[in-house]
């Protein structure tokens, strides 16, 4: 999933101050699942912005909605007559959620109230933490299925560093060094001896190095 | 004229390196007369590249600084501020400013540097940088494309004996060693018993190790505890002994380091930094007795 995290408050007051109508739209697939844009959070938002618009003693409006994914364009067209009657519109999703929004309503102002960190797994429910970098070119089979890209902090592909000590990364006792856990289940697999291939140079290109990424699968085109 | 580091490498005999560590700023009015003083005692000065990220003049002005004054120098290279082309760029340049030895290494993470919002590169490891340096001293670039004029570097690494636990980084000696390097530097080595693998190994690549030698300062103990030093890791117990102590305690520490080392040959020479303490330096040369 991609994990979000609301952005402060403070931020989003002075963002959204202004526009009379706001509508406040929710995401109910990765933001929701972060807890940081699901119909739950869209209505705390809005109920906080009133109550702050209250004792500043802004006019206006604030909207609720939730669609199901704001990064998919029949979703998104589902909510045109609300979008069309506010002045902007407080996206709770990912950046690309935002960023749909704004190119399905060319001449409305659209704001971000997440931040979109990274692609991640929920540990345990209020900790999630980051898998995968996106780099489009998977490397997994090589490093016991735990990716060096997304969860060593050199992105080294050639084992830990000289900071890695007792199975911990040098910039903090608190992050695992991934080179530590790659080797402990290589071990528990038998597979060590796969250490010992040196990973060539990384083609960066497929990770968006070669500029922004798209993807056409002619099949599934109507 | 003085003889080389490489030639030095290659004399048998036992080595002496020593830091010197680059100024924040362009006044190398307090660095020269350490270089001055250093070159003549020592086989080589290594030159750390923006150490623990703390941004400093390049290792390439420096390193060219002590060969204006007799002198050796290794130039430490790092990945993590540079990607593949900056770090092919700046190798020729240094070669051409007459540097011939390099310390390949990754590099402090930024997040112990002094710009800690800044992008960290690492387009390379350590590893695919020794590759990248062998790639350009046969004539060649990344890309394959032919040099006009060739590079001629003394290559180094770097090793940590005091890592735990120590097969991966005697997994990743073993990847380095591959790319046919000269020289590895440790780190700090506190437990000497710890050479002992790498050294093993390094003597069968006909590697020279050059074993790390740390003056601790009490007034930094606690900075080593905490780990604000990346890669010094040091024991206990020596910890304990370096609370309240001078400086001439700390320089006999280091000393008896290295005569043990020596004694028991588990390396072939000694490179000893001493940060913002660098006239030590000497004191520590003399009283090992090199």
């Amino acid at each position: 999933m991609i994990v979000l995290e609301q952005k402060k408050f403070q931020e989003i007051e002075k963002m959204t101050t202004g526009y009379n109508r706001l509508l406040v739209l929710g995401c109910e697939t990765c933001a929701a699942m972060s807890f940081a844009g699901g119909q739950r959070q869209v209505a705390e938002l809005a109920s906080a912005i009133r109550v702050a618009r209250k004792t500043t003693g802004e006019q206006g409006e604030v909207l609720e909605e939730a669609i199901a994914r704001q990064c998919e364009p029949e979703f998104v067209d589902l909510i045109k007559d609300e979008v069309s009657g506010c002045d902007a519109v407080l996206s709770l999703a990912c950046g690309a959620g935002v960023q749909m929004l704004a190119e399905r309503f060319q001449d409305k102002v659209v704001l971000p109230g997440c931040n979109t960190t990274f692609l991640g797994v929920t540990e345990e429910l209020g900790v999630w933490s980051e898998r995968c970098a996106g780099c489009g070119n998977c490397i997994l089979d090589k490093t016991a299925g735990l990716c060096p890209i997304a969860r060593c902090s050199k992105q080294l592909l050639n084992g830990p560093c000289g900071g890695s000590m007792n199975g911990k990364c040098e910039i903090s006792k608190d992050v695992d060094c991934v080179w530590q856990l790659i080797i402990d289940r290589l071990t528990r697999l038998n597979r060590l001896e796969m250490l010992e291939e040196i990973f060539p140079v990384k083609d960066w290109s497929p990770a968006g190095h070669g500029g922004p990424r798209k993807m056409v699968r002619e099949d599934l085109k109507s | 004229m003085r003889r080389s580091f490489k030639e030095a490498l290659a004399s048998g005999e036992f080595l002496v390196t020593a830091e010197v560590v680059p100024q924040k700023g362009i006044d190398a009015g307090t660095l020269t007369p350490i270089i001055k003083d250093l070159n003549d005692v020592v086989d080589a000065l290594s030159v750390p590249d923006n150490p623990r990220a703390l941004m400093s003049m390049s290792a390439c002005a420096i390193s060219r600084l002590i060969l204006e004054n007799g002198g050796d120098a290794i130039m430490h290279v790092s990945c993590r501020d540079r990607n593949r082309i900056a770090l092919q760029s700046d190798l020729l340049g240094a070669a051409f400013l007459g540097i011939r030895n390099i310390l390949c290494i990754n590099g402090d993470h930024v997040r112990f540097g002094d710009h800690i919002d800044a992008m960290p590169v690492y387009d390379l490891d350590s590893v695919q940088l020794l590759e990248t340096v062998r790639s350009l001293t046969q004539g060649r670039d990344m890309a394959g494309q032919q040099l006009v004029g060739i590079p001629d570097f003394c290559v180094g690494t770097a090793a940590n004996p005091e890592a735990d636990p120590l097969p991966p980084q005697l997994l990743k000696f073993e990847k380095k060693v591959q790319f046919g390097i000269d020289f590895v530097q440790t780190h700090p080595v506190f437990n000497i018993d710890n050479l002992v693998p790498f050294v093993n190994q390094a003597r069968e690549k006909g590697v020279k190790l050059i074993a790390g030698v740390r003056l601790l300062m009490a007034e930094e103990a606690s900075s080593y505890k905490d780990g604000s030093y990346p890669g010094l890791f040091i024991p206990e117990d020596l910890l304990a002994e370096i609370e309240g102590i001078k400086v001439e305690k700390s320089v006999e520490i280091a000393a008896q380091l290295i005569k043990a080392m020596r004694e028991k040959k588990l390396c072939d020479g000694v490179h000893i930094s001493a940060p913002g303490y660098e006239p030590k330096i000497m004191d520590i040369i003399k009283a090992a007795g090199i």
